[in-house]
Formats: C-alpha cells, sequence, structure tokens
C-alpha cells in the first residue's frame, strides 16, 4: 500500500505533465476548427506553435514533444491538403522543420529558465538557512554575559552584543561603523602591532585592556581575539570577547598595596623588636650590675660597720639591701615577662597533668609545714609551648599557695571546666584571700597589685605573665573571686 | 689548707672585681687572681704577649669569663681559647650578669665549662664565687700544663 502510495505519487505529475501536453493540443485544434469555421485564415499554425510553446515552457521537454508530435499530426490531418488524410506534401516539410525548430528553442529557453529559477530558489533557501542560523546566532551571543563584538580587518564594528551594551554603554546602532579602538579609547598593555602580529600568526591573542565606557569611566577587561579568515584564507574579521575584572583588578591593587603595608609594617615591627631584644640584653647586663653592686657594698658596709651603726642605721641599711633585692626581682621578672613575647613559642602536644604534677613537685619546699587540700583532676593534653604554659601553672599555683597562706587549712583545686571543642580549659580554685571583683580587670595588668605589699610579696608581673602567654596560644584567661572566700582562675588552650 | 691553682679573672667593671675578690678572700680563695680588664687582655695574658709577654708560660687553673667586655668580647674570647690546642684544656666559666638564653645557648655551643650567673644578692654571690673558686681552682684536677703552688 506504502510503496504503491509513493509510486502513485511519483507518477501523478508525470501524467499531469502530459495530459497538459495533450490537453493543449486538443484545445489549440478546437480553436483553429472554430475559427476555419468562422473563416479566419492561416491562424490554424499561431495557435498550434502557441499550444506547444505553452507546454514546453511550463511542462518542459518529454510534454513538448509530445505536444509537438500530436500537433504535427492534427496539423496534417485537418488543416493540409489533401485533408484528412496524413500525407506530407514536400512544400509543408519547411512548416514541419519551423515548427521542431521553435519548439526546441523554447523548450531550451524553458530549461534554462527552469535552471536558474531552481538556482535562484535554491540560493535564497540557502540565504533563508544563513539568516536564520545568524540570527539564532547571534541572539544567543546576546545571551552571554560577556562583551563580544566583532570588527572587521579595518577595525570598524560590525557586531555588537548585548553584553557589549551593558558594559560599555553604547547601543549597537551607535557602535557599529565605528572603529573600536576610537569608541572604546582602548589602552593596550603592549604596542598594537604586536598584538596584531600574534593574531595574524597564531589567530588568536588574550591579554588585559582598559576601554572608556560611554559614560566616560574606566573598564578593565580581560579580552580575548579571535580572528575570522575568509574561505580563501584571507583575514576578514576579529572577534573581540571581553569580560569586566574592574572589580577583580581593584582588590588586586587593593590587596597589592595592603600587602605592601603589611610589608612595611612588619618591618617596622622586627625593627621595633630588635630594639626591644636590645633593650632588653642591655638592661639584663647593665641594669643588674650596679644593683648588684649596692647590695654587695651595702652588706660590705653593714658587716664592717656593725658595730657602730645604732638599731635606726642598721633599719636604714636593711631597707636599702630589701628595695634593692626588690628591683632585682622586678628587673628578673620584667625580663622574663618581655621574653615570652620575644621567644618563638615550640609548639607540641603538652600533657597537662604531667606538667602539673612537676609543678606540683617543684612547690613541695614552698609548701612544707603548710596543711593544704590538694583536689587535681584530670586535664587531658593540649596544643602549646610547654615551658610557656608550665610558666602559666607556677604562677596560678604559688599563687594559690601565697594567697592560701593565712588559711589554717587551705584547699587548692586544679581541673578542667566546660569549654569549647577546640579548647581545654583549665581551673585553679583556691579558698584564700580571694578579691574584689570591682578591680578584676586591674588583675592581669603589669605591676597591678590588690594587695598590700606587707600582706603578700610579689612584683605584679605573674598574672601578667600568665596572660601573656595564654594570648600567645589563642586563649582567654578569666578570673573569680570573693574577698576572704577565695579565687578562680581560668585559661583556655587549644586542643591538640 | 688545698693548694690553690691561679684564677684568671676577666672582668672590667672595677666593682664586680672587687666584689669577687672580697668574696674569694672571704674562703681564701685570693692568692693568685690575675685581672685581666677586656678580651684583648686576657688574650694578652694567655698567649704570653704585650705586657704578659715575660711571664712564666703555665696556663691558669681556671678563667672567670664576663661577656660582656670592651675591646674583644667574652664570646671571642671564649671562642679562640676553645679553638686552640693549648688553650682548650683551660676550664672556662662564664660569669655574667646575663639570664638570656642566647648567651647561654652561645656559650655552651663554644664548650664553656660552667656558666654563673652572677645573683645580685650579696650572699649568693658570694656562695657562688666560692663554689666556683673551690671546685675549679681546688677540686678540679688541673689540665695539664697549669701549675699548682
Amino acid at each position: 500500500m506504502a510503496r504503491s502510495n509513493t509510486l502513485e505519487r511519483r507518477i501523478q505529475p508525470t501524467v499531469q505533465r502530459y495530459g497538459v501536453a495533450l490537453l493543449s493540443v486538443v484545445i489549440a485544434l478546437e480553436s483553429a476548427l472554430f475559427l476555419k469555421d468562422q473563416k479566419f485564415q492561416g491562424v490554424e499554425f499561431p495557435i498550434f506553435m502557441f499550444a506547444m510553446a505553452l507546454t514546453a515552457w511550463y511542462e518542459g521537454t518529454g510534454p513538448a514533444i509530445l505536444a509537438l508530435v500530436l500537433s504535427g499530426i492534427a496539423f496534417n490531418y485537418y488543416f493540409t491538403e489533401p485533408l484528412h488524410t496524413l500525407y506530407v506534401t514536400p512544400s509543408e516539410v519547411p512548416y514541419y522543420v519551423m515548427f521542431i525548430l521553435f519548439a526546441a528553442l523554447v523548450t531550451w529557453f524553458s530549461a534554462v529558465r527552469r535552471r536558474v529559477e531552481k538556482e535562484l530558489l535554491q540560493s535564497r533557501d540557502d540565504l533563508e538557512k544563513e539568516v536564520v542560523e545568524r540570527t539564532q546566532q547571534a541572539s544567543l551571543l546576546n545571551l552571554t554575559h560577556d562583551t563580544i563584538f566583532v570588527r572587521d580587518m579595518s577595525d570598524s564594528i560590525t557586531y555588537w552584543n548585548r553584553g557589549a551594551l551593558e558594559l560599555y554603554g553604547w547601543t549597537a546602532e551607535q557602535a557599529i561603523g565605528k572603529i573600536s579602538h576610537e569608541i572604546l579609547q582602548t589602552v593596550f598593555p603592549i604596542a598594537l602591532d604586536d598584538i596584531n602580529a600574534e593574531l595574524l600568526r597564531t589567530g588568536r591573542w588574550e591579554g588585559e585592556l582598559r576601554h572608556k565606557k560611554a559614560d566616560g569611566s574606566e573598564v578593565v577587561v580581560a579580552s580575548r581575539w579571535s580572528l575570522r579568515r575568509d574561505e580563501n584564507q584571507h583575514p576578514s574579521a576579529i572577534m573581540e570577547t571581553s569580560n569586566d575584572i574592574s572589580v577583580q583588578k581593584r582588590r588586586e591593587e587593593e590587596i597589592r598595596s595592603l600587602n605592601k603595608e603589611l610589608a612595611r609594617w612588619s618591618a617596622e615591627l622586627q625593627v621595633a623588636n630588635k630594639e626591644l631584644e636590645a633593650f632588653a640584653y642591655s638592661v639584663s647586663h647593665d641594669l643588674r650590675a650596679p644593683l648588684r653592686h649596692m647590695v654587695g657594698f651595702a652588706e660590705l658596709l653593714q658587716k664592717k660597720a656593725s658595730s657602730v651603726l645604732d638599731d635606726k642605721s642598721h633599719r636604714y641599711m636593711t631597707m636599702i639591701l630589701e628595695s634593692a633585692k626588690r628591683m632585682g626581682d622586678l628587673i628578673d621578672d620584667l625580663l622574663a615577662f618581655s621574653r615570652i613575647g620575644r621567644v618563638e613559642a615550640q609548639m607540641t602536644v603538652v600533657n597537662l597533668d604531667q606538667l602539673v604534677n612537676d609543678v606540683l613537685s617543684e612547690a613541695r619546699q614552698e609548701i612544707e609545714g603548710r596543711d593544704i587540700t590538694w583536689r587535681i583532676g584530670t586535664l587531658s593534653a593540649c596544643y602549646g609551648d610547654r615551658s610557656m604554659l608550665r610558666v602559666v601553672l607556677v604562677n596560678l599555683v604559688f599563687n594559690a599557695i601565697k594567697f592560701t597562706r593565712q588559711r589554717a587549712r587551705a584547699e587548692i583545686e586544679i581541673g578542667r571546666a566546660n569549654g569549647g571543642k577546640q579548647e581545654v580549659v583549665v581551673f585553679v580554685r583556691d579558698n584564700g584571700a580571694g578579691f574584689d571583683m570591682k578591680y578584676v580587670d586591674k588583675l592581669f595588668g603589669v605591676f597591678q597589685r590588690l594587695h598590700h605589699a606587707d600582706a603578700f610579696e610579689g612584683t605584679g608581673i605573674g598574672l601578667a605573665t600568665v596572660q601573656r602567654i595564654i594570648h600567645r596560644h589563642g586563649g582567654t584567661v578569666r578570673a573569680e573571686g570573693i574577698v576572704d572566700q577565695g579565687a578562680t582562675f581560668y585559661f583556655s588552650v587549644p586542643t591538640p | 689548707m688545698e693548694k690553690l691553682g691561679r684564677i684568671l679573672m676577666v672582668e672590667d667593671d672595677p666593682k664586680d672585681v672587687e666584689l669577687t675578690m672580697t668574696a674569694l678572700e672571704e674562703y681564701n680563695l685570693a692568692n693568685e687572681v690575675i685581672v685581666t680588664r677586656d678580651g684583648e687582655e686576657a688574650l694578652d695574658y694567655l698567649y704570653c704577649r704585650g705586657n704578659y709577654a715575660s711571664r712564666s708560660s703555665d696556663n691558669p687553673a681556671v678563667m672567670l669569663l664576663d661577656l660582656k667586655l670592651p675591646k674583644v668580647d667574652g664570646l671571642e674570647v671564649l671562642r679562640q681559647v676553645k679553638s686552640d690546642e693549648t688553650l682548650r684544656m683551660i676550664p672556662v666559666v662564664v660569669l655574667t650578669s646575663s639570664h638570656e638564653e642566647k648567651d647561654v645557648v652561645a656559650s655552651y655551643k663554644l664548650g664553656v665549662n660552667a656558666y654563673v650567673v652572677k645573683p645580685v644578692d650579696f650572699h649568693e654571690f658570694v656562695n657562688a664565687i666560692k663554689e666556683l673558686g673551690v671546685f675549679w681552682a681546688v677540686i678540679n684536677a688541673a689540665p695539664p700544663g697549669s701549675v699548682r703552688k
């Protein structure tokens, strides 16, 4: 069924074409016979000629031949002597030759016309297809966020997408036909000649360009150029695809200047650190020497003049010695304090329980004859500088021992408090002299003391040192206290 | 009384010299102390040159060396002594005000025999000097080449 259908469809136009040939000859014959009856002379030949030409023109060679043969027969039969026979007299031969020649001519013209027409149609279709394709491409190019424009080899813009409008502020109508480098006032990173040389050599180029927008502001773009060649391989157009990197550029610039500043600060800091180190070194050497001499000679004097000095003079001597010694302690503590900032931390995993044990055995001598109840919890490990953390624990534990001195029964607790996941919070609690929470802010300051020197000795640097060490570990310190009831000191250090 | 070795003290501060001498006297250790006031003089003494060209060429039993010295500093003296075949056997005790770790480390790296920080407290100072003097000048077996009286 399908097959006969296709056969039918193929045959149908052919039958139709020959039908037209037959019909046109029949109509021509009828018309000629009618005109002959009306006594019109010599019109038969042009009528047949016309019918045949019509057939040849519209239906091609095959039907034209059919029309030619039929016309010849009809003409011969009805209009040439002897009538109603197919006899051909020699005088009629030129007619037939003309007939055939004319038919051939018309057929040939028709064929040429058809071919031209076909070609025209073909190229129209091609053109339409191309237009559709181009339109689609152009609208696709319009969809992209990139800025795309095309310029010919004399830099005149031929295409301008929506991204270009959005970035530069020029519409396609304004831009097309303009010289791209002029309308955009392009600043090239290298000479344009070099860029063009590379473009011609490799077919592409990319780099950063500076353009001026329609509103006069400047924009930095990362631009990629590609060269288009025609079918003869001659360069025909250049497509520029660009992205606005102004913000990126500005950030880079900012980062660069910040970095520069940072480097400067860092250098200054280094110089300051060096000076501080030299200062500390000098203090360590030069400040202690005169102090040592003061103490030394005062003692020698005390010994030598012991018999001639009265009680008051003895007391003065003692005070001189005490003050000098205290100054020595202050210098030592200050140096230790400044060393925390100067020395590089040696970060390792530190077993805090073991560290507490070390500190407690160090304190053993200090607590001889004291009644102290110790409650030591489990602390686990942390990440830090062992010797620095030791200083922290020594300070806090010795403080607890010192400030519970007046208790008949001292209680000191060391344990782990709740804290964040990344930290170990350790507390040291005592039931000693405590402090007024009003002054908690002063507790960790250098040389800040909340007790009178005659009640509890000290330089006021211990807790400042503790705070400095913990801050260097990225941790925090805090304290809670009630006067005459005790104090609790907390510090946090990172977990391993 | 023990026999005493000769002590070479390198110290620029006369007050420190006096205090040290007093401390040594207190324990009768000051019999023979040679005081040089800077690193150059100390090296002159050790190499028997300059003012010390005519001294007998024996080495001291111990050298008490300050670090902060005019001209040639203590660490340099230490370096030269410890890199010299004939001098390296002399026990060198750095006796200084400096607690600084870098001084301690540098001294031990150069091969110092002891590093003592001068205490501010006079009693402690005297004790330190006494222990040093007794240990290095009396108890310690002096290296060959140093003469005992």
